[in-house]
């Protein structure tokens, strides 16, 4: 805990007014191009299945193996509270793919937008943060993620915390790339700039129309990400949805917009103006409830 | 003013030792939850990261939100007869916060640090979860400032008491704005889930909906309360508030369904209700019995009756219950095979929770003065 409880009580007492200056030190959207935001290209028509990008995530972040049955091979089933990343098979009647699956780090993503305390955040390189010492372990998050992403240390007592990919933040400050993006050893996914990669995804899709779907998923999809993947098959096949273009916050934060300064100002005038017109009399009595 | 009289035993009605016993049970089992953690108590998982408190939160709020509606009839709109049923409402939203209040902690995982929701650096407010924790906790701390003259007025302070009463139209309003905006929000928290949450309860309109459930769920519930607690003390019953509260609800109940059923055809959702499946029944059976029926019943000639407004309430409740179920439960499913159902602790937790609350109930009618005077509920 960094928090000391005199700052927390000093915190407090800029509570009224500071609340409604700030919302927390949060980027605010548009402060950095999201052409420049850390980025990775999966390209599942080249992905063999290694899992070399597993294994490199848990060296990295220090996570526990999830071994199979006969406890020989590193096997998770699903992404897990030790299982940032992962491969997945889709099997389908005449075809397959495999999937990498983690954190998308959305340009604008619904877990930052609904964590109440701002444990989850959207830094300048596009990685999406956590930060323990804020979360108060109310998962919100885990339901606003549209990709199922955050997962939870349910067996943990004393304190749980809420885990996913975190686009190795802890890399990108040093110059390096992530640790899965670097240890693929077919060039199935790389790490780059989000613009460049874009560009990278669009032109293999040009140079091969047959072997792609002609998508780049994460290009526009739920406002855009910073994961993007190419494929041979049905993004939904994979586990890819549609969810259109438009920021999956959007509607709440704008209903947030309107309701909280409209209730909050417009309501004491309602009620102030009915006051005085009920005291005044008149319709006090015609008033059918 | 009277001296508090010990009860002898045989003023203890027989409910209450089974109410001590699932308290006790809850208080335990909550320790227990805190100490070991919520994998090996609970069966939420990745897959259904929310369970059974949530819901019965998102039941309750409304629930309790009767205190919010009596006062916004009885202090804005000048309906003097609301003042005698305020208390009682007041009492009930206190302790219904409570214990939303309770399994929100036993419910979020790093509670060491609950109170980060409260500083300021730190506040999102863009999340409707931030907006409804903090309005819930400003509006208890009203609640308590409503309900207080019952205590200092039987502990002879006089002047505090003065105080509240002179205020409280700024308490009462302030405790009004912060309902309109956590009932609505409630709903506005599942605005994000557009991707997951079933289409059928999904809309744009989920603030406005919610709010307007809880007025009426509230409303209902008042009349639930009154027919009861008056028949149990014997207090005469006012036909013309309980036809008044049928009237309010009523009100409510068609600007919902109005709301409820654009929704539906604006957002070509008719296909949806055709369809035989579970949720499409669910939607059915919610609009008919939580809306329809009371409905039909308020706008008879029953609702001049007092089991009008009671029967109205109990169907509206049930409907109200339906929707929180399928909106933080049922209908947002996950993918995958795993399915959640609350463990033993979870549901003994909430039960001794809300028996704990009937308990707080019971001890302050039995001591306090809660109630009018029947000769003056006469007048």
């Amino acid at each position: 805990m960094t928090l000391s409880r005199r700052d927390f009580f000093k915190a407090a007492g800029l509570a009224i007014g500071g609340a409604l200056v700030t919302s927390g030190p949060v980027l605010s959207k548009g402060e950095t191009d999201p052409n420049e935001y850390a980025a990775m290209l999966y390209d599942a028509t080249i992905c063999v299945g290694c899992n070399a990008c597993t294994n490199a995530c848990r060296q990295w972040n220090n996570t526990t193996p999830e071994p199979d049955d006969r406890q020989v091979y590193d096997a998770p089933k699903e992404l897990s509270a030790d299982t940032w990343t992962m491969i997945q098979l889709y099997q389908g009647e005449n075809d397959y793919s495999f999937v990498k699956r983690q954190c998308m780090h959305c340009i604008d993503p619904a877990c930052v937008s609904g964590c109440p305390v701002h444990a989850l955040q959207k830094s300048e390189t596009g990685a999406v943060t956590y930060d323990k010492d804020r979360c108060i372990g109310c998962r919100y998050c885990m339901y606003a993620c549209p990709f199922h992403i955050p997962r939870f240390e349910w067996d943990v007592a004393h304190f749980p915390v809420i885990t996913k990919c975190t686009l190795c933040a802890d890399r990108l400050k040093d110059g390096l790339p992530t640790a899965c993006a670097e240890r693929c050893p077919t060039g199935a996914l790389i790490f780059g700039k989000r613009g460049d990669l874009i560009v990278k995804a669009e032109k293999r899709i040009s140079d091969d129309p047959a072997r792609y779907v002609d998508h780049v998923y994460g290009k526009d999809d739920a406002g855009g990400t910073s994961v993007m993947y190419l494929s041979g098959v049905d993004f939904k096949n994979l586990g890819l949805e549609d969810l259109g273009t438009r920021p999956i916050p959007e509607i709440s934060e704008g209903t947030a917009d309107i309701i909280l300064p409209g209730v909050l100002i417009g309501g004491p005038i309602l009620l102030g103006l009915i006051r005085m017109t009920a005291k005044r009399g008149g319709w006090e009595d015609t008033w059918p409830l | 003013m009277a001296t508090i009289t010990r009860p002898s035993k045989n003023d203890i009605p027989f409910a209450f030792w089974p109410l001590l016993a699932l308290t006790l049970l809850g208080i335990g089992l909550a320790i227990y939850r805190l100490v070991v953690g919520l994998g090996p108590t609970t069966n939420m998982s990745d897959q259904y990261p929310w369970g059974i408190w949530i819901t019965i939160d998102l039941f309750l709020i409304p629930f309790a939100g009767a205190a919010f509606t009596i006062s916004l009839l009885s202090y804005f709109l000048g309906r003097e007869d609301y003042h005698s049923i305020i208390r009682p409402a007041v009492l009930a939203g206190f302790l219904g916060y409570g214990v939303v209040g309770i399994l929100l902690f036993l419910d979020i995982g790093r509670w060491n640090q609950f109170y980060n929701i409260f500083v300021p650096g730190f506040m999102n407010l863009h999340s409707f979860l931030e907006e409804i924790s903090l309005c819930v906790t400003l509006y208890t701390l009203i609640l308590i400032l409503e309900i207080a003259p019952v205590f200092l007025e039987k502990w002879g302070y006089t002047v505090p008491v003065r105080w509240i009463n002179r205020s409280i139209f700024i308490i009462a309003g302030a405790g009004i704005v912060l309902s309109i905006l956590h009932q609505s929000s409630l709903g506005s928290m599942f605005l994000l889930m557009s991707h997951k949450l079933h289409p059928l309860w999904w809309t744009p309109a989920l603030p406005l909906l919610f709010y307007l459930q809880a007025v009426y769920t509230g409303l209902g519930a008042t009349a639930i309360a009154i027919k009861l607690i008056w028949k149990a003390m014997k207090l005469p019953i006012d036909r013309v508030l309980f036809r008044r509260i049928g009237q309010a609800m009523s009100i409510n109940l068609m600007l919902y369904a109005a709301l409820k059923v654009g929704d539906w055809m604006g957002g070509g959702k008719i296909p949806l209700l055709l369809k035989p499946d579970a949720f499409g029944l669910l939607a059915w059976f919610q609009f008919l019995i939580g809306i329809v029926l009371p409905l039909a019943i308020l706008l008879s000639k029953l609702v001049g009756h007092t089991s009008g407004p009671f029967w109205a309430g109990i169907f509206a409740l049930i409907g109200t219950f339906i929707e929180r179920l399928v909106v933080s439960w049922i209908g947002l499913a996950e993918p995958g095979p795993i399915s959640y159902f609350p463990s033993f602790v979870e549901i003994f937790i909430t039960i001794g929770m809300v028996a704990g609350g009937f308990l707080l109930y019971w001890v302050v009618v039995r001591y306090f003065k809660l109630f009018p005077d029947p000769d003056k509920a006469h007048a």
